[in-house]
């Protein structure tokens, strides 16, 4: 598994040379559309921030998991993760701290820590990615997509914690 | 996005209001300061991989990879087997690959191109398939608990691979019977 990115970097390298195409100018060319890209993003990235710090620092996440451990529980998710799921749409590495001190706090291999695992290695920040996706055109209406997105995140999140009790 | 964010940014302000009026400015300046960070993180990722992703694409090989792709893409997303397709396809093996910083750079690529050809829906099927998560290994858990001290870390890799599976599945089937309903 180790070898896979190694390998994919010295083909296409070699690929590109042995095709007379101009490796350091078009890498350079990629690199600038890479920065590009990252200063168009700038803006949605700020927003989005701004609104999770102040959301969690307000007391509202907490406000949020306190109401919703009970639901969560009786779907069978441990109200250990209900912050986890809760956060996760919204902030990667907000989440990912939080996953780390559930692993740490419960150890590695503990039922809590298994499902949150597979929780977090299951879904995506979708807030963030639906910021990053659609910074640049005009699409409307992605409250269907994004609704979609919850909600299967949601069932997943079930079904992984019903599978991480036999498995 | 607009409603969530006018929703949880005003209740968010009037609860810090009530609760700790001093700490609000502070919250704002540290969000936009975590974003400015991030930027620079992705910056480094979006180096690597769109270099890289370049030269795929200047010496002809994301072109090779995407033929055997496009009559796959093209069917699902109902595009026309043109650039569009090509960026598709390279997102998704890319996903396959859990090369996540790789794939993000093909999605907006794909996402651009599909706004000349004005397919939405292509664009919202393809986000619903990456916020779902189609990674086959997930390499930052493993690494995660290995560092934890966990007997074997990648025991999680069969449940992560069944419920991202059914969570893709699941979204997938939910946005096309929601866009056949509402249109």
């Amino acid at each position: 598994m180790a070898l896979i990115i190694p390998f994919i970097f010295i083909f296409v390298f070699a690929f590109a040379a042995i095709r007379r195409v101009n490796v350091y100018k078009s890498f350079t060319a990629g690199i600038k559309d890479g920065f590009d890209f990252t200063l168009s993003l700038l803006p949605c990235l700020a927003a989005i921030f701004m609104m999770c710090e102040i959301f969690e620092v307000s007391g509202l996440a907490d406000m949020f998991t306190r109401l919703l451990a009970p639901v969560f529980g009786f779907l069978g998710i441990p109200e250990q993760l209900t912050k986890l799921v809760l956060i996760k749409p919204f902030s990667g590495s907000g989440s990912l701290a939080y996953l780390n001190e559930i692993i740490k706090g419960y150890g590695a291999d503990s039922y809590v820590a298994r499902c949150a695992c597979v929780c977090f290695g299951s879904s995506e920040t979708v807030f963030y990615i639906s910021a990053v996706y659609f910074a640049g055109v005009k699409v409307k209406k992605l409250a269907l997509p994004i609704f979609c997105v919850l909600t299967a995140t949601f069932i997943s999140t079930v079904v992984a914690c019903l599978i991480c009790r036999v498995m | 996005m607009n409603v969530i964010f006018t929703a949880v940014t005003i209740a968010s302000f009037i609860a810090l209001a009530i609760f700790a009026p001093d700490r609000l400015l502070p919250s704002l300046l540290g969000g936009a300061e975590n974003a400015a960070r991030t930027a620079f993180t992705l910056f480094c990722i979006y180096a690597v991989w769109m270099g890289l992703s370049r030269l795929a694409e200047e010496s002809g090989l994301s072109r090779g990879i995407a033929r055997g792709l496009t009559p796959v893409t093209r069917k699902i997303f109902a595009t026309g087997g043109g650039a569009e397709d090509e960026a598709i396809a390279m997102n998704i093996s890319c996903n396959l690959l859990g090369l996540g910083g790789a794939a993000t750079p093909f999605a907006v690529k794909a996402i651009g191109e599909l706004e000349k050809k004005n397919n939405a829906f292509a664009q919202k099927l393809l986000f619903v398939i990456n916020a779902t998560s189609i990674q086959i290994l997930p390499t930052t858990v493993i690494a995660l608990r290995a560092s934890a001290g966990s007997v074997s870390p990648s025991d999680i890799f069969l449940p992560s691979l069944i419920c991202t599976a059914v969570s893709t599945l699941t979204a997938v089937l939910l946005f096309v019977a929601g866009n056949k309903i509402w249109r």
